[in-house]
């Protein structure tokens, strides 16, 4: 299988993070393959979302070792990580509101004329490439983001994420909004991205939309790993156990 | 449970000794000091501080501002700022005063009291209601209350001081409140002693100061345990403001009369201290007691920078040298700045010494193993700003060009400014588009676009600056002082002037950058800083009459036409050039420029993204804190700017420049399609606000004719309180009108109901 095929491309290794008081993460260990969909799971504030938060670099890890393709890597930020292929999709979809869709795109990176100005045509040319790639439905490329709904912010946030061609997406809390339509939808795009190749991790309570999609689910309990099954060799009774009782 | 973030976090979950509600080493630290400052004042000025009457004095004071600080202790621990309270104590010591005395209404002291009760009540719902309900950030509501309030008392009483000493005879139990007793110090200090041991406990020992603790840490959490957070900050804002009503009462008791100066710029006393008493500007903490021993602090700073070094100095009398007594002074209008140091100073050491900065020194001078700091969750702090709409789907594209022109936000600029300046057509035909006017009208428009054009940078990227009046009056100073008392020539004074607000801009952004201070707090302390350091440079000197090379800036094209030597004549050609001056240029030039580089750049975008949603912008790989430090500068740059124009213009310096015009430029914004909350804001739009604003001014004091032959102007003492309520106005329109898209829901759904009801 696509898992656990030589050195997994991405590895974290004791990993800490605390908030003052707050210890978020103790001594947490992670690893994934190419080409697989890891479910990462837990109760709320089980430190799902801090873990890869410190993998992207959002936040910086107080200790432990990250290796991508066995290469140790020291993320001061999320572009660090991006010019690595890792990219997120945050629970709030880290959007701008105020701009719309194109800008939100391109937000950061939007393309120059005379190296000053934004090259708009440009800017709303390739965005409406990139959304129709996905098959992603927005109106219009000038539709300002907040007002859009859910699920379609959603859409922008993905959208932007995948223009990078990145190959490590990490979904965070990404069904928790949404229609059970939109759900379907996200889980068939997570599909045709693994037969691309692309490693995926997807955070979710929602173990059906695991059991669906994924290859793999690993358990985290308040800050620690709680253990971890493959998909074939398990039921969703099981991991509920583990989230519960955080048996090994 | 959320309260224990209050103090002693961190200990171990033994219930050992609670931590300290009322005292602790800040308050012991703040005694010392204190002690330090008083002999230093004794030693310096023996004629004053080697006094016990000097004690007395400054207790006195401090009880007034002390008062107002156990008030203001409440809205900061909500994470909220009051900057009222100065212009309620003016307020409702001049309603007393017109209420009480004999020269206006004469009636009697019971019906006066409540009065100014009932006043300080409304003015303190008016204040929670502005930010809990209509979610009015708490410095722009307040700012606006003070202005209207500073309107109100001028309104009032006419500009003119009030007095009845002859009458307070008749009622000695109010009027003793403000006299001495029997045992030697002024009952004002016995006041002042009962409300800091009620607050303090309030705050420290009940529920209410819990909850008040708890909203303040976080707003969220609180709501989730069940804290009515809007009652309690709502709470906090009547107790300011009722505080706020017993000093003002306090200060008739003493004064049996009030001056239109009443209570001005005691915020800044009152804020500062309250922040050098302990408590955080990031909410959740502080002590009634640090803030009362805060208050007596900063108002024993305030004597001693007032009072003065006694000197002798030698002069020569008929070739006799002889010694002469006299006092080195500040004149009376530089104090603030010190104050506005002292709260910085205070803003931004409380976070260092909280987290346990003062060991980590001792430690460090004393060579022995250096604590380790936890971190605050500040990450926590900056979350709070994204904002998602969801679910709003409706809004389409816009079809047509007159929808796709509504659909702007600076739409109702433009409408409006078309609007007013058709009224004033309307009303003086004869007047209103004649030359004088509207050169009168463009010179003052063009003051306040300068400030707006750089204030929509700083307010798209999500920050505020409130120091713009300030620091116009600043470089106007400098200027004004290196033309005249310098001689320098205007090619090197007007470089001198823009590098003073170049050093302002680069405080405020430092500040708000690096320090991370709220802009409004950083901006609010520039605001005092150079308003402060203006009076210095002019004090007491009258600066006018310079070169006419520099005051060429001011003039309009005709005059610097005719300078040249070619007069413009006659016809369209000196119509225009008459109307439109060589500061109108250059605001052309300069917004031109401005606009295009925030409509059109990369640079522009990045200012949009920073102020739509930051933490957002960081992770797409801007630097935003870049973009927010340069905004800043610029914002100071072109106020600056604004400021040597003031010079040329009026060919003159009044230390009264700028002053309001901060409220002016943000209003300008506003109107103009900015949000408070950052991420919009056009160059065009807060030009058609800013001329929308010029427009209200105008008309506000048009001289109306009547058919009969009459005519009428509307109290231009009320001025203040019409500008405060249009800033406010602007801004619940633009939180509720526009952000909330509360009109095109309404439309939608009546149109929903309408459609249904057709079917039926
Ligand atoms: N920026 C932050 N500041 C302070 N505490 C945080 C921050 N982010 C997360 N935490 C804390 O870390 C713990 C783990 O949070 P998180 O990773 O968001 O959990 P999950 O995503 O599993 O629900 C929680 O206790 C949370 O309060
Ligand atoms: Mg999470």
């Amino acid at each position: 299988m696509t898992a656990n095929s030589g050195a997994p491309l991405i590895e974290m290794r004791h990993i800490d993070k605390a908030f003052g008081p707050v210890r978020a993460l103790a001594g947490v260990d992670f690893h994934l393959g190419a080409g697989e969909i890891l479910g990462l799971v837990g109760d709320n504030s089980a430190g799902k979302s801090t873990l890869m938060k410190v993998l992207t670099g959002a936040y910086r890890r107080d200790g432990g070792e990250i290796l991508v393709a066995g290469e140790p890597v020291d993320f001061a930020s999320p572009r660090d990580s991006r010019e690595r292929g890792i990219e997120m999709i945050y629970q709030d979809f880290a959007l701008c509101g105020n701009m719309d869709v194109g800008q939100n795109i391109f937000l950061g990176r939007w393309p120059r004329r005379l190296g000053l100005f934004v090259d708009r045509n440009r800017m709303y040319g390739d965005a409406a490439r990139v959304l129709d790639r996905l098959k992603v439905d927005v109106n219009s490329v000038h539709a300002k983001v907040e007002s859009l709904s859910g699920g379609r912010q959603q859409s922008v946030a993905i959208a932007r994420a995948l223009s990078f061609e990145p190959k490590v997406v990490i979904f965070d809390e990404p069904t928790a909004n949404l229609s059970v339509m939109a759900t379907a939808k996200l889980l068939e795009t997570m599909a045709e991205l693994k037969r691309q190749g692309v490693s995926q991790v997807i955070i979710s309570h929602r173990l059906t939309d695991i059991f669906e999609v994924g290859d793999r689910v690993m358990v985290l309990k308040r800050g620690v790993n709680a253990g971890e099954r493959l998909i074939k060799a398990t039921t969703e009774k099981d991991v509920l156990e583990l989230i519960v009782a955080g048996a090994a | 449970m959320t309260v224990a973030a209050e103090s002693g976090m961190r200990r171990s979950t033994v219930a050992g000794r609670p931590p300290a509600e009322l005292w602790g080493g800040w308050e012991a630290g703040l005694l010392l000091l204190m002690g330090g400052l008083y002999l230093a004042g004794a030693f310096v000025n023996p004629a004053f501080f080697g006094t016990s009457d000097a004690l007395a004095a400054v207790l006195r004071d401090a009880a007034r501002y002390g008062v107002m600080a156990v008030g203001m202790t409440f809205v900061i621990v909500n994470r909220e700022l009051d900057l009222s309270v100065g212009s309620t104590l003016g307020f409702v010591s001049t309603l007393f005063s017109v209420a009480y005395a004999p020269s206006h209404a004469d009636a009697g002291i019971a019906v006066a009291l409540s009065v100014c009760v009932a006043a300080g009540i409304v003015v303190g719902l008016v204040n929670g209601v502005l930010v809990t309900f209509l979610r009015v950030p708490a410095f722009i509501a307040t700012l606006s209350t003070l202005f209207i309030g500073r309107g109100l008392v001028l309104g009032l009483s006419g500009g003119n001081t009030i007095a009845f000493g002859e009458k307070a005879a008749s009622d000695p139990w109010f009027f003793q409140l403000g006299e001495t007793n029997a045992l030697g110090f002024n009952n004002q200090i016995l006041i002042f002693l009962l409300v800091a041991l009620i607050g303090a406990v309030a705050l420290g020992k009940t529920r209410m100061g819990y909850e008040t603790a708890a909203v303040g840490g976080n707003e969220q959490a609180a709501r989730y345990a069940g804290i009515g957070t809007a009652r309690a900050r709502i709470r906090s804002y009547v107790l300011s403001a009722l505080a706020a009503t017993l000093a003002g009462l306090m200060n008739v008791a003493q004064d049996k009369g009030i001056t239109s100066q009443n209570g001005q710029g005691a915020e800044l006393i009152v804020i500062a201290a309250v922040i050098v008493g302990g408590a955080s500007i990031a909410g959740g903490r502080g002590r009634v007691l640090g803030s009362c021993l805060g208050a007596v602090l900063t108002v024993l700073i305030d004597k001693v920078l007032r009072e003065g070094v006694p000197i002798t100095r030698t002069i020569d009398v008929g070739g006799v040298p002889m010694e002469i007594g006299a006092v080195a002074q500040l004149p009376p209008g530089a104090v603030p700045a010190f104050l506005g140091l002292l709260l910085v100073g205070a803003v931004l050491i409380e976070p260092w010494a909280t987290s346990g900065g003062l060991a980590r020194l001792r430690a460090r001078l004393t060579r022995t193993p250096v604590p380790v700091v936890a971190p605050r969750g500040d990450a926590a702090i900056e979350a709070a700003r994204t904002r998602s709409h969801t679910a709003l789907d409706h809004r389409g594209i816009p079809k047509g060009p007159i929808s796709a022109f509504l659909a702007r936000r600076d739409a109702a600029a433009i409408l409006l400014t078309l609007a007013l300046w058709l009224t004033g057509l309307a009303l003086r035909p004869d007047f209103w588009a004649g030359l004088d006017n509207s050169f009168a009208m463009l010179t003052a428009f063009t003051e306040i676009a300068i400030l707006s054009v750089g204030l929509t940078f700083v307010i798209a990227a999500g920050d505020i600056d409130l120091s713009v009046g300030s620091v116009l009056a600043l470089s106007a100073a400098v200027a004004a002082f290196c033309l005249k008392e310098l001689e320098l020539a205007p090619v090197i004074a007007i470089p001198l002037a823009l590098l003073a607000g170049l050093a302002c801009g680069l405080l405020n952004a430092t500040l708000t950058t690096r320090f991370r201070l709220p802009s409004f707090v950083a901006t609010l302390s520039t605001f005092y800083i150079a308003r402060g350091l203006a009076a210095w440079i002019v004090a007491g000197r009258q600066l006018s009459g310079f070169p006419s090379s520099f005051t060429l800036i001011g003039r309009s094209l005709a005059e610097v036409l005719t300078a040249l030597g070619a007069p413009p004549g006659t016809g369209w050609w000196a119509n225009f050039t008459g109307a439109v001056s060589v500061q109108t240029l250059f605001l052309f030039v300069l917004a031109g420029i401005a606009s295009i580089v925030l409509s059109r750049t990369h640079w522009g975008q990045m200012v949009y993204a920073t102020g739509g949603n930051e933490r957002a912008s960081r992770y797409a790989g801007i630097d935003t804190r870049r973009v927010r430090f340069l905004s800043l500068v610029f914002s100071s740059l072109c106020a600056a700017c604004a400021g040597v124009i003031y010079v040329a213009y009026l060919r003159s310096f009044n230390p009264a420049a700028g002053q309001l015009r901060e409220l002016d430029a943000i209003a300008s914004v506003i109107v103009g399609g900015g949000s408070i909350f950052g991420g919009h804001g056009t160059i065009l739009g807060s030009l058609a606000g800013a001329a929308a604003i010029t427009l209200i001014r105008s008309l506000l004091s048009l001289q109306i004719l009547l058919p009969g032959g009459g005519s009428y102007v509307l109290p231009q003492h009320w001025m203040n309180v019409y500008i405060g309520l249009i800033l406010i106005l602007a801004v619940i329109a633009d939180i509720w009108l526009r952000q909330e898209e509360i009109l095109s829901r309404f439309l939608s759904a009546w149109r929903r109901r309408s459609s249904e009801r057709d079917i039926r």
